[in-house]
Formats: structure tokens, sequence, C-alpha cells
């Protein structure tokens, strides 16, 4: 009863991986799940996704200098890289406690699948953020309208996941609604790490008037100073 | 049907586990009596037959010994909306993927964005694209931001009130740098009214006197009420020499009215 044979080592660069991901992520899924060369594809998006948010990285800290360019284009994939490896164990021993039989390489190729998935829509978005680097200033509209791009970003790649996740373990019944549910909280756990981190990692636009630092003092955290941002930008107070 | 294998030794170590911790659990009174258990593991109870999925069948290993019903979650059969989710994932994975342009466009993506961004930070007439809209060097109003009028004057704000650098030595002791001080309009600075004043105290060992550095003058406190009334705190005195505190010329005491102020 099922199904297609594994599929054939596909041929090509590393980025044939990013397009078999991108073009039709069901059988993408599908040779991770038979484990048809998950190495290459870790490999393939390991690099890519790298190459791919140290862009998106130097452009929204070209707003800045060049010297902030250059930093965020080195933080921004150690952010995303970092947060996967403190939340991989969780998510595959939470798994294996109930009953999945993916490996740890096959969780690891799946949440990378995610964020190079995010990775991919932020590379999309770059033109767009260049457009609005060189044509507005307003820095508050700027840090909010990349907040926004990193969420929608971030939520195709959590669904890309929770869609992979579905498909890998079909056939884990036993558990299945516990690790349903176990995955909706890691997810939770996923945006924690990842906007604590973020808020760790930061600067990653630079504030104008303040001089280049490569990390700032810790103080506050990511969702006050958001909420600060939107409030100056509606008017209602100036962040100070 | 299906076919039985023969357990393996594993499989019935593990039975033989399983069996074992049950018993424990009855004696411990954790769970209630059950029958007494056949000699051997019984044979796995006959597994309905899978439903029709199109999916791999991921290797299961044959139940040996039923396990404690509490402490396991019992498999659930797939709801017909998940097997249809399944069937169009399976069907949507059986597609092929023919060949396309889109690497060739990802990289075409990916030098071009590295050429903006190259050209947008090129600074022309000393200022970067990137950077050259005039509001970008806009301040961020903020406590801490150090600000200069046309005069000699820095001040530091904090809680919308600016607060005057009395001297060099206070803007060094409290850590500012020179390239942190924004130049802005006077009617800028007026909008902030005048908070208290950031001063340096100074005092040598062999002295006992502290003094406060104003405008490059030392200012004698005269006692310790008059220093704690004037809002000064003790971590905030520096130890100098007590040569270099005698080269600073005297300005008036405080309070004004102490009288002559004595050397260090």
């Amino acid at each position: 009863m099922t199904t297609q044979p594994p599929t054939a080592p596909r041929r090509g660069g590393l980025l044939s991986e990013i397009e078999a991901l991108l073009r039709n992520r069901y059988r993408y899924f599908a040779e991770i799940r038979d484990g048809v060369e998950v190495s290459r594809k870790i490999r393939a998006m390991l690099m890519w996704s790298a190459i791919f948010l140290a862009l998106f990285g130097a452009v929204i800290g070209s707003e800045y200098s060049v010297r902030q360019a250059l930093a965020s284009g080195v933080k921004l994939p150690l952010l995303f890289l970092i947060t996967l490896l403190v939340c991989l164990p969780t998510l595959y021993f939470f798994n294996t406690i109930f009953e999945s039989s993916l490996s740890l390489s096959q969780n690891f190729a799946l949440l990378l699948s995610a964020i190079t998935m995010t990775a991919i829509i932020l590379l999309a978005f770059a033109p767009v953020v260049l457009f609005f680097l060189i044509t507005t200033s307003q820095y508050q509209f700027y840090k909010l309208l990349n907040v926004a791009i990193f969420a929608i970003a971030g939520w195709i790649g959590v669904r890309q996941l929770s869609q992979g996740m579905r498909m890998l373990t079909a056939n884990d019944r036993r558990g299945a609604k516990m690790r349903g549910r176990i995955l909706s909280l890691w997810i939770l756990l996923y945006a924690f790490v990842g906007s604590q981190l973020a808020w760790t990692l930061r600067p990653f636009f630079g504030a104008p008037g303040l001089p280049f630092e490569l990390f700032r003092g810790l103080g506050g955290n990511f969702y006050t100073n958001i909420f600060a941002s939107l409030g100056e930008l509606l008017g209602f107070f100036t962040v100070r | 049907m299906t076919q039985k294998q023969p357990p393996t030794p594993e499989e019935l170590i593990l039975a033989m586990l399983r069996e074992v911790l049950a018993r424990q659990a009855e004696q411990m009174g954790l769970r209630p009596k059950a029958e007494p258990p056949p000699a051997p593991a019984p044979p796995p109870p006959p597994t309905p037959p899978p439903p029709p999925v199109t999916t791999p069948v991921a290797k299961t290993e044959p139940s040996i010994a039923a396990s404690p019903a509490e402490f396991e979650e019992a498999a659930e059969p797939l709801s017909a909306a998940e097997l249809q989710e399944l069937a169009e994932f399976n069907e949507l994975a059986d597609q092929p993927i023919l060949p396309s342009n889109l690497p060739r466009t990802l990289r075409l993506l990916v030098i071009g964005l590295v050429a903006l961004l190259i050209l947008i930070n090129i600074p022309v007439f000393n200022v970067a694209l990137a950077r050259a809209l005039p509001d970008r060097q806009a301040l961020i109003i903020r406590d801490g931001l150090l600000l200069k009028g046309s005069g000699p004057e820095v001040y530091v704000l904090e809680s919308n009130h600016k607060r005057w650098i009395s001297s060099i030595d206070a803007f060094e002791h409290y850590g500012y740098r020179w390239d942190e001080v924004h130049v802005v309009d006077d009617s800028s600075l007026r909008e902030y009214p005048d908070g208290r004043p950031l001063h340096v105290l100074l005092k040598c060992n062999a002295s006992p006197h502290i003094y406060r550095l104003e405008n490059d003058k030392k200012r004698w406190i005269k006692d310790i009420p008059t220093f704690e009334a004037e809002g000064h705190l003790w971590e905030d005195v520096r130890f100098v020499t007590c040569e270099r505190l005698r080269e600073i010329p005297d300005g008036l005491p405080i309070p004004p009215d102490a009288g002559p102020p004595p050397q260090p």
C-alpha cells in the first residue's frame, strides 16, 4: 500500500534541492521520510538558507551603515540556526517519547526545510525592503515593516513545518494526537526562543543617533520594544 | 490474516519486563488485580486491516505482550479528513519535478541583490544612497542622548529634561564619548527644561575636603549636610592627586556664604 518508490538521487548542484523544496514540497517531505539523500538535503538547506538570510540581514543593516550591514549579515543566519539547535532536541525527544519513528536527522531536515522556506520568503521580500530603505526615512516604520515581513516569512515556515510533520509521521498513529499538541507547543517555544535570541543579538537595524555596536546591552524585551515602536508610529508617544 | 513472525529474544525480554512491572504495580496497589496472565506471552491481537492510505507503511514492531492499557495511548485510526489530506499529499508527492529556470532565477536574484547592496553602500559625495535621505540622520529622542547647541555646553537628556554636564571631567567620569554628541539647533534645545546639572566631585587622599568641579573651577562643599542637600552621591566622588586639586582655581564655595575655601 504505498506509494511511490524511493526517489532517485537528484542531479545538479545543491540549489536543485532548494528548487525541489520550492516546487514540490510534498515530494521533498516524502524523500525525507524515505531517507533519500537526507544529508545532501541538510547540506543544501544549511548553505542556501545561510546565504539568503545573510543577504537579507545585509539589506536591513544597510539602513544604518556598512559595518551594521556586515554585522547583520552574520547575525541573522546565526539567529535562525542557533534557535534551531536550541529547540531541536526538545522536538526530537518528545516526538520519540510519543512514538514517532523519525530519526534526529529527519527531524533536523524537516526543521531546516521550514527555515529555508522562511529564508526564501525573506529573500523574495529583499527588493521591497531595499525600495523602502531608499525611499522612506522613518526608522520606526522601517523597523515595523521588517518585523511584519519576518512574521509573514516565519508563519509560512512554521506552516510548512506542521504540514511536513503531519506527512512524515502519518503512519505513526500511536501518540499522534499528543504529538500534534507537542508540535503546537514547540512552535510557541521556538517563537519565544527566537525572539529572545533576536533581542540578545540586536541591533540588526542600528538606531539613528546611536553609535555602531555589535551587541547592545540587554534591557527591556522584544515585545515591549515593538509596542513602543507602534506607539510612536501611530503618534501616541515618543520612544525614549 | 497476517502472518506472525516468531518473537525475537529482545522482544521476549521486553515482554517479560512488562509482565514484571505489571505485577509490581498490582502488588503496590497501583492497578486492580488482573486475570492471571497466561504462561507464555499471549499472541498479539489480530490487527485491524490498515486504513486505505497510499502512503508507505512505516515499519512497526509486532507487539509481543499487551501493555498495561493505562500507560499507553491507543492508536487512533485516521479520520476521513486525515485520510483525504494524506491522499492529497501523496498524490502531490507523486508528481515529478520537471526541470525549470528556478535555480538560475534564484542565482540571479542573489547576484542582483549583492550588486545592489554594494551600489547603495558606496558613498557618492560623502553619502551612500542607502542613507541619503536627510531625515535618515534623525535622532531618536531617548534618555542618555547627548546634545549640544551653538554654545560650548553639552547636555544629556533624562526624563524629558536636559542636564548640563558641568565639566570635561564629569563628561569623562560618566563614560560619555565625544562622537556621541549631537549638535542641534538652539531652539530644539530650548524645548527641554533644565534638569539638575551633572557634576563630578573631586577629592584627594590627604585632605578631608570635597570639591565640585564646575566650569573648570573647584567649588568647596562645606559639609556633609550640604553635600547631601545638593543631591550628590558618594559614588560620584573621584580621587585625584592633591597637587592636581590645588592647580584648579577656586570658585564660589557651596553654599556661597560658607567662607573662604580651604586648600586641599
